[in-house]
């Protein structure tokens, strides 16, 4: 058996807790950064993992946007959209993405090319 | 017969020596705080709305439970605090409200309250629920995944996924002395090292923690990983690396020697402890899993009435004839 005072104290706790744990989920919650850190990929292949800034930065690879993007794309725009490189479009998201990332790696001698460097079941 | 006295027992009335529940609970707390403070400063708001949202929760479904079955409360314990605690510790700083919802009411009723509360639970609630959680929601579990948005100025891919989907190779890029300070992706109270080790230390000091499982896990976890390095080093990661990165140092020090779930006697502690090492690094090395704390601490303590059965031998003689 516990003791009013323990009672007391625990219930005291698990109110400050709820009210800490709710105004932290409602007020603070984790932002989207408006330049993605780190992309996670998913295809029917597994996921792929692309560090985003270390390719953009200009301490890391320095790549600009348009030599991977190329039109200007606001927030609300897919990559794999109807129009752009949808399952009836060509080329497709997969491909797209794959001429992106496997030829510069190629053309620069840099980065993965083997499926499984990047690609995780 | 040796005149030595080997046993002395008093009759009654005893003296209680002031020791209780809710002082233990409260010290695993305080000892687990380092690992949590650590967590909040690296991810800030969400990290804290994790921990403080599960241990809340946790205490809640508690006193729930205590309604419904027309019990006094038993909050005062501090039993569901710590296990709310350490779940939100077992999570990422991006875990969303519900999952800490799911998660505690797995970790509490499911976990220990269905088996009669504190003390009656064959498994680590803490860790049910995170194994249940860890099958339901790969993606949130998935480190790499749930943190892809942070970049707190170190590598932050998660060390137990990379070197299973890419091998040793991949993980030299982690500093082993970052990796003890907490410089490393992971759940929320459990990539810090050494916060983990100085609350092991506290609570085995104190005497609130059987060092004897806590350190049997450490070395089957070692001595597992270490055999598989040496058959293999391109294969397998180095047994310090193991140490030092998944859930292996709170599992050590918070999750392996909690009460109900583990044995009571030496032999069965040491047995329990390097048998979950072991099945910890068999799953991250050769398993489908990237890490196998759970699943291994769950296994064994199914087998823990059993190897509780491994007694000492009762003091004194049959005599015959008497």
């Amino acid at each position: 058996m516990t003791s009013k005072g323990e009672q007391a104290f625990a219930f005291a706790l698990a109110a400050i807790l709820l009210v800490v744990g709710v105004v932290c989920y409602a007020g603070f919650s984790q932002e989207t950064p408006e330049e993605p850190v780190r992309l996670m990929f998913k295809s029917t292949a597994g996921k792929i993992l692309f560090d985003h800034k270390t390719h953009t930065d200009d301490a890391g690879y320095g790549i600009g946007c348009d030599d991977c993007h190329h039109e200007e794309q606001d927030e609300s725009m897919s990559c794999s959209g109807e129009d752009c490189h949808g399952p009836d479009s060509e080329p497709k998201r997969g491909d797209a993405l794959h001429t992106n990332c496997k030829g510069c790696h190629e053309e620069s001698g840099a980065g993965p090319v083997e499926c499984a460097a990047c690609h995780v079941m | 017969m040796s005149s030595q006295k080997k046993l002395v027992v008093a009759h009654a009335p005893y003296w209680h020596d002031g020791s209780k529940i809710s002082t233990k609970n409260y010290h695993i707390m305080i000892a687990a705080l380092p690992a949590v403070l650590m967590g909040i400063s690296q991810y800030g708001a969400p990290a804290l709305a994790v921990i403080a949202f599960a241990m809340a929760c946790a205490m809640i479904w508690e006193v729930i439970w205590n309604l419904i079955l027309g019990k006094s409360a038993s909050i005062g314990d501090g039993s569901a605090a710590v296990t709310g605690m350490l779940l939100g510790m077992l999570m990422p700083a991006t875990a969303p409200w519900w999952l800490i919802v799911l998660g505690t009411f797995i970790a509490i009723i499911v976990g220990k309250q269905i088996f009669g509360g504190i003390g009656f639970n064959p498994l680590n609630p803490p860790l049910l629920a995170l194994a249940m959680l860890v099958i339901s929601f790969t993606g949130i579990f998935d480190f790499n995944e749930s943190l892809r948005h942070y970049d707190l100025g170190f590598v932050m891919t998660y060390p137990l996924a990379d070197l299973k989907a890419f091998g040793p190779d991949a993980i030299g890029k982690f500093g082993l002395g970052d990796l003890f300070m907490g410089r490393q992706a992971g759940a929320i109270g459990s990539t810090f090292g050494l916060g983990l080790i100085v609350g092991g230390l506290y609570l085995m000091l104190r005497g609130y923690m059987r060092w004897e499982v806590s350190l049997s896990f450490l070395a089957g976890v070692f001595i597992t990983a270490l055999l598989f390095n040496l058959s293999d080093p391109a294969k397998y990661a180095s047994p310090v690396f193991h140490v030092l990165t998944g859930y292996t140092l709170i599992a050590a020090f918070f999750l392996v020697p909690e009460d109900s779930s583990s044995p009571a006697n030496f032999i069965p502690m040491l047995i329990f402890g390097a048998m979950a090492g072991l099945m910890t690094v068999l799953v991250r090395n050769i398993g489908a899993y990237v890490d196998g704390v759970p699943f291994s601490i769950l296994l064994m303590n199914l087998a823990n009435p059993l190897l509780d059965k491994i007694r000492p031998k009762a003091i004194g003689k049959v005599v015959e004839n008497a």
